[in-house]
């Protein structure tokens, strides 16, 4: 609301042109009030958007963090520490890599975990699928990335 | 012209305090700064400096950034400290946005990295012995950098090789960078847990393998000792994400950080998931001044200004647009590294010591973390223009010093 003061009421116009005046003013100050009220409005729908859209990336973040979650499940209370242990049938082939040391793991937890991790961390899918192919040699990559980030259009 | 006061000390005048008072733990650049603002430092003498260091990662969304700027000021205007014998609500606020945003567990606050690796080491060993093994042992790569107190120290095998410090403390030991086989070999029933970093910093900038970084991860796992991230340098959207761990595929049970958490105010904290949350209770550990109102709400504003998906992705794009340039320049061997956190390996021909005092020279801040590489650290914020100058004063550096 406009704090422009209004004409006092009551007071006799001593002259048509006075009137007038007095009239312009208040119909000035009802157009900055409304303009006031157009503005509160707007600011107040801007503020709702940008609340959904906080809200909605919440969520998506939410639902990948979950995601990771059930790749990664926490222990219960009283329970051992975490034993997770990445199943090394879900090893590649063979892929030894230098030192000969353990398989790459094509497919594997670790590759869905990095997705996952990546997804929540805001990459896009080219960056996600760029990290899939050089690090664990996967050649398809749709499976992993449609599980996370859903179908390509 | 001079930035500094009227009156203001000069550089020997300060160097003269310095030799009679401090004690000699640093070998400085004979440049004082006085001012400075994003990527931008200010010498007392007026000369402008391009900033590719930013005080070793700590000033992550530029010097003096407005927002982190507003909300030290205005908290230090309201309550500047009361002790953790109080509530204070910017650490709690940060506590849980640390939380969240990453292992989903408790966190501690620490004034710095090497603190926030103490705390670490502190829940490793206790969630060790409530494992039943007496002996806690705690593995860590050759080459990490984890901090200079005594705990942290030990587990940073070259500097722990001093022995003018010794006795260090017992229970730690290394295994060759990126070795995963070794790393297997390494861990064990007395394993309380492996402490590595992810990308190792003051080493040179070496990114550690995903065969390696699952190996730890599988280690631990099949002994039940806890993965610590050392995210002191990696994290808060250094590498592209908010913390490093999220480009790579395992999750840490406990992460630590500090350097750019503040902005340049001193903060550092320990993370954990949830299981390894509850190990730590009262009369554990503690510390007077850690997550203080004031470093706490800088934290907070530095977390939104960086926790966020426009500016990550610009890190990673700015990084790999840096390192395109950088391979492009003669005299460069090769570029380490992920987001704006860059090693570059010069031919074995060049001094890369020289190159650094050359650049300082040209107006342009890097490190020489180790022979023959050069360490960018930018804000974060830095934008095209100065990459591309920074490129080009790097170019003509390197050029200059090319054998004839």
């Amino acid at each position: 609301m406009s704090s422009e003061k209004l004409p006092r009421q009551g007071r006799r116009p001593s002259s048509v042109a006075e009137a007038a005046e007095r009239l312009a003013a208040i119909v000035e100050a009802a157009e900055r009030a409304a303009s006031s009220v157009i503005d509160d409005a707007e600011e107040e729908a801007r503020r709702r958007l940008d609340e959904a859209d906080a809200r909605a990336d919440r969520l998506v973040a939410a639902r990948l963090r979950t995601l990771a979650d059930e790749l990664d499940p926490p222990a219960g209370d009283g329970e051992p520490p975490r034993l997770r242990r990445i199943d090394r049938n879900d090893a590649a082939p063979h892929d030894a890599g230098p030192r000969g040391l353990a398989p790459r793991r094509s497919g594997s937890a670790g590759a869905r975990l990095l997705a996952t991790q990546m997804a929540v961390s805001g990459s896009s899918r080219e960056e996600i699928e760029q990290r899939l192919r050089s690090g664990f040699d996967i050649e398809d990559t749709n499976e992993i990335l449609d599980a996370i980030l859903g179908p390509e259009d | 012209m001079s930035t500094a006061p009227t009156g203001h000390p000069s550089l020997a005048e300060l160097q003269e305090i310095e030799r009679r008072y401090l004690m000699r733990t640093y070998r400085r650049a004979p440049v004082e700064f006085v001012r400075g603002e994003g990527a931008l430092l200010w010498d007392a003498e007026g000369r402008e400096y391009l900033d590719f260091l930013a005080g070793i990662s700590v000033c992550s969304v530029g010097h003096c950034h407005p927002a982190v700027v507003e909300a030290v000021r205005e908290q230090a205007g309201r309550l500047m400290h009361v002790s953790n014998l109080f509530y204070t609500e910017p650490m709690l606020r940060l506590a849980e946005r640390l939380s969240r945003s990453s292992l989903g567990g408790r966190a501690f606050f620490s004034n710095s990295g090497a603190e926030a690796n103490e705390c670490a080491i502190k829940v490793a060993r206790k969630h060790a012995h409530r494992r039943g093994v007496e002996a806690p042992e705690i593995v860590s790569f050759e080459r990490d950098f984890h901090g200079r107190t005594y705990g942290a120290l030990a587990a940073t095998p070259k500097l722990a090789a001093n022995e003018a410090l010794g006795p260090m403390l017992p229970g730690f030991r290394s295994v060759p960078f990126d070795d995963a086989a070794a790393l297997r070999e390494a861990v064990g029933p007395n394993t309380a847990a492996v402490l590595i970093e992810p990308i190792q910093g003051e080493a040179g900038v070496y990114p550690v393998g995903e065969e390696a970084l699952l190996a730890a991860r599988e280690a631990c796992d099949a002994v039940g000792a806890l993965l610590i991230f050392d995210e002191i340098q990696t994290g808060v959207g250094r590498t592209g994400s908010l913390w490093a761990y999220e480009q790579t595929p395992v999750r840490p049970d406990v992460l630590t950080t500090a350097k750019a958490l503040g902005g340049g105010l001193p903060i550092g904290a320990c993370v954990t998931s949830p299981q390894a949350g509850d190990v730590l209770e009262r009369g554990d550990h503690g510390s007077t001044f850690a997550g203080g109102p004031v470093a706490s709400a800088a934290a907070l504003a530095v977390l939104d200004l960086v926790d966020d998906a426009a500016l990550l992705r610009g890190v990673r794009e700015k990084g790999a647009a840096l390192r395109e340039a950088l391979l492009g320049l003669e005299g460069v061997r090769e570029v380490r590294g992920r987001g704006l956190m860059l090693g570059v390996g010069l031919d074995a021909s060049i001094d890369a010591t020289a190159i650094g005092v050359d650049l300082l020279e040209r107006g342009l801040i890097v490190n020489v973390p180790e022979p023959g590489t050069l360490r960018l650290l930018p804000p974060l914020t830095v934008d095209s223009d100065q990459i591309e100058r920074a490129v080009a004063l790097i170019g003509e550096s390197l050029v200059s010093f090319q054998p004839a």
